[in-house]
């Protein structure tokens, strides 16, 4: 009993946690977990489970805290180690982070999440040197061969390597053509090795991808994430399905996530969206009158509110919604064009100009935006000012510049400057057939010829 | 029509004068009287007590000095994303009595309901040296004196002589309409707002005053942050599901200003015509510098939630932003980061200027180090300040030499955004202490923040930071702004065992502080010390416009070299440490 007594003694506390100022649904899991573990402190299967479940609700340091307990309690468990090392890299702390997958390899070697979080956490505390060995051992495993390839590049590039490193990266955005991240990297080596050009478009691909990365079946992190089915939760697996297309899951997602909380906003301004893209209109009106009520997000609200009745060609009631949204966010740029081309559409065209300025004025980068300008101005004659805004738009030459550039030719000749309009057409035929956009081409070619 | 269904739920610086004759100034070849004019135009300065080694590096002494001052940040339990941002500090030298005065930024309520907003302050510093060196350092109120009466609902201030007729001017940026302060040299302000077309009623963040046409007038580059009005107001929570101030990625960007000062009193909103408009981001902090080593002023802004922008100046009115090129703008994983302030200056001594910027908690600040050409290197890991700044959210920051040795050293004002774990269910629960960091030889750095004295042992809602000698004494102090909180006034008290140069210039006619300068400090046998003239950088907030270097054990200077802002340099010799000198243009050796 003695003995039993100064264990206890030894092992690091339960982290003091404010239960009472979580909301209900944390509170709830997180209190179960926590009342099991006071009552069996010396469980490392129940202290584990507490500091599953405060990951799961990414409370990491406390997660953390209480992972260092139930190592304690089980020096031999490969996935209390393997676990903290997850929400230490949340917090940033790679090195430590690190030395817990190590501990975590040393018990279960083979388990590739582990290898691959790591070689990376070792890269991100730059300890490149350890973590070189490891990424290439990870290049032989089809599954972590992404990943080994996206580390060596960042290795070969800190060591100045960059003609390597480009190998290395070009392989890794080869085998997973989405990832951002690899495409960055890439931008960077190729600018040390003077690709100017290369760089750059490798940066539009990491702008086109931004965060997306490879994924990676991780058992044992799963057994954390299945911990939750709050409100919260189903929002952010709805949003994930709506991004995959799967329009029936994320509306089932969305109205589960009410069903948990009706009081969040953005699920209803999400569902008038979802529903929309359905055609069941009376359900997306439903979720309108819903966030209305709530009382947030009100611009978004009625912002969407106005595509669904333009949706239903219920224009004048849709540019109503637009107003609205303007009026209680005077720069929502998408509110202004939106409003512009139904004024466009009732040949209303010197307003429709006037909301389309208020669209570029409000957000400069708005690219279609202009481009309406730029045809609203044109279709009122006013080539010059046409000229101006169209000529804003011809970089990036990205897929959407080719109709820009014809704008801006087709402005050019109906101001006159035959040549001019003839070079900007030339290259927008060019720069479409480049991006694959033949019936484009084709068309600019057909003006050409009349041209020439 | 366009159809943007889908949103994510976003959680989310009385200078002395030395003209003319220094040039060549050597102790053989200057006169007895001249000797006696250098003494008396230089401030005192040479020995002091030096402090044990116990002793904090820092003292807090705001109330001590009469700086008594408390940010409101009219917080209702609505979650309005600006009562979380705010406020600033600017440190300079109004009246031109030879030191630091403070301007502290106040904000209040947004939904004022009839309640009179509150109001900014000035202090003026009311400094004195007793026969015996002792210092005296005392605050005195002079807001209402001074004129100044900026009652919107404030963020930051930037400080620069729009006018040139050698009197700093201010300029105030808000949640609402910004404030152009003429100082009138007699100790009063005037608001010319209107007259001089800066004004503005977006949210507005960071401003600098910098030259970048080189055409002798201070422009003014004004950040700006993203579209929030109440009634847009977004509802958001933290990770447990707890109501919580949203990320700025729940609103957008509103594009920053540029506005070219026509040297007659009024600015011209260049915005567009520079190009500035090509890239946005919820703008932060701003800071100007020559990135690229062409001489002429580019522009880093941090953004937050969005890629930074490095505005690469084309030297012909408009710039580029070469951020994402040039390795600047994103982590080395290519994400963007939670950016709010900025420090740019060269700290490895290999004569350009590097970036450190402030992140949000969880994604470490970052070091990003020039190789001359404007190309980044991202050395957050192998400085070792990734691992120090990992568990803060950074605000206010710049490089300064705390400790006098030559290199430049870092400090942070740091203060959560969203609610920290560990303070749940506590008032106020974006606490987090401040951070001092010292820089080793320009390879890596360590934490001193728990010798730096209990002010670094405090855990406040630091954002605004501004840096100077406020007493005069040969060290840099720091005014750090707490939101909802006191300001908080830290006198340096490292510095005295070493050696130290000040260095004010005056150039006329034109931009009279010559903001953009760059300074080296010849030392025989070590690196020259760069330093820019600047007030912008940090975080809603500005500083001396005075450069300060360390100088280690010996207070020999070689040289010091001035490229003007037109690019034209000049030469003194002569000169030697532990004093301000000022450098007036055309005194000194092409």
């Amino acid at each position: 009993m003695v003995f039993l007594s100064l264990a206890q003694i030894d092992l690091p506390p339960l982290p003091q946690l404010a239960l009472d100022a979580y909301p209900p649904a944390a509170r709830e899991a997180v209190s179960r977990a926590h009342q099991i573990a006071t009552a069996r402190p010396t469980d490392a299967e129940a202290v584990g489970t507490l500091a599953r479940v405060l990951h799961a609700w990414d409370q990491w340091g406390a997660a953390h805290d209480t992972y260092v307990r139930a190592q304690a309690l089980a020096p031999r468990a490969f996935e209390w180690q393997y676990l903290d090392g997850l929400a230490l890299q949340r917090l940033a702390r790679h090195a430590e982070a690190a030395g817990h997958f190590d501990e975590a390899l040393q018990r279960s070697p083979g388990y590739l999440p582990a290898r691959v979080k790591l070689a990376e956490s070792l890269l991100e505390s730059g300890s490149l040197d350890r973590a070189e060995p490891l990424f290439e051992a990870l290049r032989r495993e089809p599954a972590s061969e992404p990943a080994a390839e996206l580390g060596l590049g960042r290795i070969a590039a800190a060591k100045g390597q960059h003609g390597a490193a480009v190998t290395h990266l070009e392989r890794a955005v080869a085998l997973f053509p989405e990832w951002g991240a690899a495409y960055y990297a890439l931008a960077l080596s190729y600018r040390a090795l003077g690709r100017r050009e290369d760089a750059q478009r490798a940066l539009e691909r990491n702008a086109q991808y931004g965060p997306i990365w490879p994924a990676q079946n991780d058992s044992v992190f799963a057994t954390v994430t299945a911990l939750r089915d709050d409100a919260q939760t189903n929002l952010q697996r709805g949003l994930k399905l709506a991004d995959a297309g799967d329009l029936a899951g994320a509306i089932a997602a969305h109205e589960a996530a009410l069903a948990r909380d009706p009081s969040i906003a953005q699920a209803h301004v999400n569902l008038i969206s979802l529903y929309g893209r359905t055609q069941d209109w009376a359900r997306a009106e439903q979720h309108y009158r819903a966030v209305v009520a709530i009382g947030f997000n009100l611009d978004e609200a009625h912002y969407d509110y106005g595509v669904l009745l333009g949706l239903q060609e219920r224009w004048g009631p849709a540019a109503e919604a637009y107003r609205q949204a303007i009026a209680i966010n005077p720069r929502h740029a998408l509110a202004h064009n939106n409003l512009g081309q139904i004024l466009e559409r009732d040949r209303r065209f010197d307003e429709a100009a006037a909301a389309y300025r208020q669209a570029v004025d409000s957000q400069p980068a708005f690219r279609l935006g202009r481009f309406n300008l730029g045809r609203m101005l044109l279709a009122l004659g006013r080539t010059d000012e046409a000229i101006v805004e169209l000529e804003k738009l011809i970089q990036p030459r990205d897929a959407e510049v080719p109709r820009y550039l014809f704008a801006l030719a087709t402005a050019h000749v109906r101001a006159g400057h035959r040549a001019e309009g003839i070079k900007w057409a030339t290259d927008a035929k060019q720069l479409a057939l480049e991006h694959g956009q033949r019936e484009l081409a084709a068309a600019i070619e057909r003006d050409l010829a009349r041209l020439k | 029509m366009s159809s943007r269904w889908l949103r994510r739920a976003h959680r989310y610086a009385r200078p002395e004068l030395v003209e003319g004759r220094v040039e060549g100034l050597t102790t053989s070849a200057v006169t007895a009287a001249a000797l006696a004019l250098l003494a008396l135009l230089t401030t005192a300065g040479g020995a002091r007590p030096s402090p044990s080694a116990s002793d904090p590096l820092f003292v807090e002494s705001a109330a001590a000095t009469g700086l008594v001052f408390t940010h409101v940040n009219g917080a209702t339990g609505k979650y309005y994303l600006p009562e979380m941002m705010g406020a600033g500090v600017a440190l300079f030298d109004f009246d031109n009595d030879g030191d630091l005065d403070v301007f502290l930024v106040q904000s209040g309520a947004i939904d004022a309901g009839g309640s009179a907003p509150a109001a900014c302050h000035l202090f003026r510093n009311d400094l004195t040296v007793s026969p015996d060196g002792t210092r005296t350092l005392r605050f005195t109120d002079v807001t209402k004196q001074a004129g100044i009466s900026v009652r919107g609902y404030g963020m930051g201030a930037a400080v620069g002589d729009y006018d040139n007729d050698g009197y700093l001017d201010l300029f105030v940026t808000a949640f609402g309409a910004t404030t152009l302060l003429h100082n009138n040299g007699d100790g009063t302000f005037t608001d010319v707002t209107r007259q001089a077309g800066v004004g503005d009623t977006l949210w507005s963040t960071s401003a600098a005053f910098f030259d970048y046409d080189r055409d002798g007038y201070l422009d003014l580059f004004v950040a700006r942050y993203v579209d929030f009005t109440p009634g847009a107001n977004r509802q958001c929570s933290d990770p447990v599901g707890a109501r919580d101030y949203c990320s700025p990625r729940a609103y957008r960007p509103v594009p920053d200003r540029l506005f070219r000062n026509d040297g007659r009193g009024h600015f011209v909103d260049v915005t567009e015509r520079a190009g500035i408009t090509r890239a946005d981001g919820a703008g932060l902090g701003v800071v100007s510098g020559d990135y690229n080593g062409d001489g002429w002023l580019d522009l880093y802004v941090s953004n937050d939630g969005g890629a930074n922008q490095l505005w690469i100046n084309r030297r012909d009115g408009t710039f580029v932003d070469e951020g994402l090129i040039s390795g600047s703008a994103l982590s080395a994983a290519g994400n963007p980061e939670g950016s709010m302030g900025i420090a740019s200056g060269d700290f490895d001594l290999d004569g350009d200027e590097d970036l450190f910027v402030t992140n949000i908690v969880g994604e470490t600040s970052v070091l990003y180090v020039n190789d001359g050409r404007g190309n980044f290197e991202d050395a957050r890991a192998r400085s070792g300040l990734a691992r120090f700044t990992a568990a803060f959210t950074g605000f206010g920051t710049d490089w300064i030499d705390y400790d006098n040795d030559g290199w430049p050293d870092l400090f942070a004002a740091n203060g959560a955004v969203n609610i920290v774990e560990a303070q749940r269910g506590q008032p106020s629960p974006y606490r987090m202490r401040n951070q001092l960091f010292h820089n080793l030889a320009g390879r890596q750095f360590e934490e001193t923040s728990a010798a730096a004295g209990p002010a670094f042992g405090r855990a406040e809602t630091g954002r605004g930071a501004a840096f100077g000698d406020i007493d005069n004494d040969g060290d840099v102090d720091i005014v750090v702004t707490n939101n909802n909180g006191p300001a908080r006034l830290l006198l340096n008290q490292a510095a005295a065992r070493s050696h130290w140069l000040q260095i004010r210039l005056d150039q006329r006619p034109g931009n009279r502080f010559a903001i953009g300068a760059w300074v080296g400090v010849e030392r025989t046998g070590r690196p020259t010390l760069w330093r820019r003239v600047r007030t912008d950088g940090s975080y809603l907030s500005a500083s001396d416009v005075r450069v300060h270097v360390g100088l280690g054990s010996s207070a020999a200077v070689g040289a010091v070299v001035v490229q003007w802002p037109d690019g034209q340099r000049e030469r003194w010799t002569g000169l030697t440490g532990d004093r301000l000198v000022t450098l007036r243009r055309g005194t000194g050796r092409p």
